[in-house]
């Protein structure tokens, strides 16, 4: 399959800072792709530098094989959501599409039909500045969508949402992915994301640290880490894990972890010394756990975060220089 | 570019600065036309008597062909209005982030300043155009009211209504190119008002000749275009050379702007 974006040794140096260094990836025609990475990895200056908004320093960022700015009507191929702050706010919801349809040769009945589109046809006479975040966004994604374009940049789109306005996005986003149109949604947060990509592409301070799909990710976040066994009979269990050798950790007066054990291991061997047990907790990495493992050893702006369940000997995260700590 | 333009000028009628900037420099053009018709009224009425509203004698009310131009010209103070409307349709965009959009629609960044050039300049013609119709009705009541004559008024329309627009033009294109030069709002505003309505004058008083040369002599020159007025003329280029002057200020700011935009990172 085509690519819709290639990005090739993209690098980006503000004076002394390496906002991005060297980063390489594609994203596929008709696909969903998540770009992802802690806040400062260099996600906003990547897709900026997408747009022509950014001077790139060195490498090549292009749709089908030309930048944003050789793109001949690039609304019509490529439609962005950056931030959503950039409204006049004396200016029409109505007004500020048709000042980008005008100016970009988009016929006019595309307005209503976007903002049909995004659920804001009550709201179009109304002034930008009376709009909340979640309608801006919506008015956003209107302005992206008004060229009809085959490839949508969207930049922390569930930024200020409420849940209800992330289940819009991410059914909005799915459905302009069945309709064919290839879509980079960056995101701090994979768990915002992860019913809706199909790939994923994960930075930290702006270099790669791994592009694959979503199915891969999930398999080696699927690895069992653990069982956890809460019983009134502990000292029998314990008993019986000493007389086989298998190690574990106590974690409450009636609990303990068994780490690597699996269900299917555990259960029978509950059953055969009828053991009482009133909870059972099988410890699987989420795929947060995964992209935070992934993205940790990089992020010296993420404080370590207190691993509930997480597998052991990941707590140390290297020499992280902490500012000063809060006053 | 048609498209732009129109696109800008959408731009530039949806939001409230235009219609302020206007609204404040008609009231100030009523001031004017005020001040103009108690001074003339000042002079006879000192003598007249209580109630006297019946002292509308010729002296009394603008009469003469340079009174009338003055009275119809009362409008020109405006200028100011027309370069603060060009800076402000550039740094606005910058001040409230939609620039962002404007380089999405119009990557090449030098295509977007000259689309603001132009409607600029279109909008400072229509803000002239306004002084002008605001001055022939409140000036012509006025006019008509004391017993003088709007036709008189009417026919000096044709000596100064060109140059007049020709002046806000300039204006409106300098504004723009002051614009594409300090996109901060705050900044271009204090440094333009600083320039036209303290140093400019400063330096004119110290430096000898440079009255033509500064922007405002050189819009004055340009103001020529259909009337003469001697006496200030003597010391101004003629009116093709003020307005070459004028256009040379606000493209000259405009092309060096538009090469620091296109390197500058929209973060």
């Amino acid at each position: 399959m085509p690519s819709a974006i290639e990005v090739h040794g993209l690098t980006k140096h503000f004076g002394s800072v390496h906002a991005v260094e060297d980063l390489s990836f594609e994203v596929d025609t008709g696909r969903v792709t998540g770009f992802l990475g802690p806040n400062g990895s260099g996600k906003t200056t990547t897709l900026r530098m997408l747009l022509g908004l950014v001077a790139i320093t060195s490498g090549t960022a292009t749709f089908g094989g030309r930048t944003y700015e050789k793109l001949h009507k690039p609304t019509h191929h490529v439609g962005a959501v950056l931030e959503a702050t950039s409204f006049h706010p004396s200016r029409r919801a109505e007004d500020h599409l048709k000042m980008v349809a005008i100016g970009a040769g988009i016929p006019l009945s595309r307005v209503d039909q976007t903002l049909e589109l995004v659920g804001l046809s009550d709201v179009a006479r109304r002034r930008v500045g009376k709009f909340s975040l979640g309608m801006r966004q919506r008015l956003q994604l209107a302005t992206a969508l008004l060229g009809d374009p085959e490839i949508l940049i969207l930049d922390e789109p569930a930024n200020g949402l409420d849940p209800q306005g992330i289940q819009w996005l991410r059914t909005f986003i799915r459905y302009q992915a069945s309709i064919g149109r290839s879509i980079l949604v960056s995101s701090h947060l994979l768990s915002e994301m992860e019913e809706t990509v199909d790939d994923v592409v994960i930075v930290s301070e702006g270099r790669l640290v791994l592009q694959t799909t979503l199915a891969d990710l999930a398999g080696r976040a699927g690895t069992s880490n653990g069982m956890r066994v809460r019983s009134p009979e502990i000292g029998r269990l314990i008993e019986i894990l000493t007389a086989t050798q298998v190690g574990y950790r106590p974690t409450a007066p009636d609990t303990i972890a068994i780490d690597g054990a699996t269900p299917e291991w555990l259960g029978p061997v509950l059953a055969q010394n009828q053991i009482v047990v009133y909870e059972l907790i099988h410890d699987r990495g989420s795929l947060e756990d995964v992209f935070l493992n992934l993205t940790q050893g990089f992020a010296s702006t993420f404080p370590a975060t207190a691993g509930a369940g997480a597998g052991p000997g990941t707590s140390h995260a290297g020499p992280t220089p902490m500012p000063g700590g809060v006053s | 570019m048609i498209a732009i333009v129109r696109s800008e000028w959408l731009k530039l009628r949806t939001t409230a600065v235009p219609w302020v900037l206007a609204g404040i420099a008609l009231l100030i053009n009523g001031l004017f036309i005020l001040v103009i018709f108690l001074t003339h009224n000042g002079g006879a009425g000192r003598g007249g008597q209580g109630g006297g509203g019946f002292a509308s004698s010729g002296d009394t009310i603008p009469h003469t062909t340079q009174q009338l131009r003055n009275l119809l010209g009362s409008g020109f103070q405006g200028y100011l209005f027309a370069l603060l409307l060009g800076v402000l349709c550039i740094t606005a965009e910058f001040r409230h982030k939609t620039v962002t959009t404007t380089f999405l629609i119009t990557p090449v960044r030098p295509v977007m300043v000259a689309g603001k050039l132009i409607t600029a300049a279109i909008g400072g013609a229509v803000l002239a155009i306004i002084m002008l119709v605001s001055t022939l009705v409140g000036g012509g009541l006025a006019l008509v009211g004391r017993g003088g004559s709007f036709s008189a008024l009417l026919h000096q329309v044709p000596a100064v209504a060109p140059g007049m627009i020709l002046v806000f033009i300039l204006f409106a294109i300098l504004g723009v190119g002051i614009g594409s030069l300090l996109t901060n709002q705050v900044a271009a505003i204090v440094v333009t008002l600083g320039w036209f309505v303290i140093l400019e004058g400063i330096l004119v008083s110290l430096v000898n000749g440079a009255a033509k040369w500064v922007p405002t002599g050189a819009a004055e020159a340009a103001a020529n275009l259909t009337r003469n007025r001697g006496d200030f003329s003597l010391f101004l280029f003629n009116w093709w050379q003020g307005t070459l002057l004028m256009l040379a200020y606000g493209l000259v700011f405009a092309l060096v702007g538009s090469i620091i935009l296109t390197r500058r990172d929209i973060t």
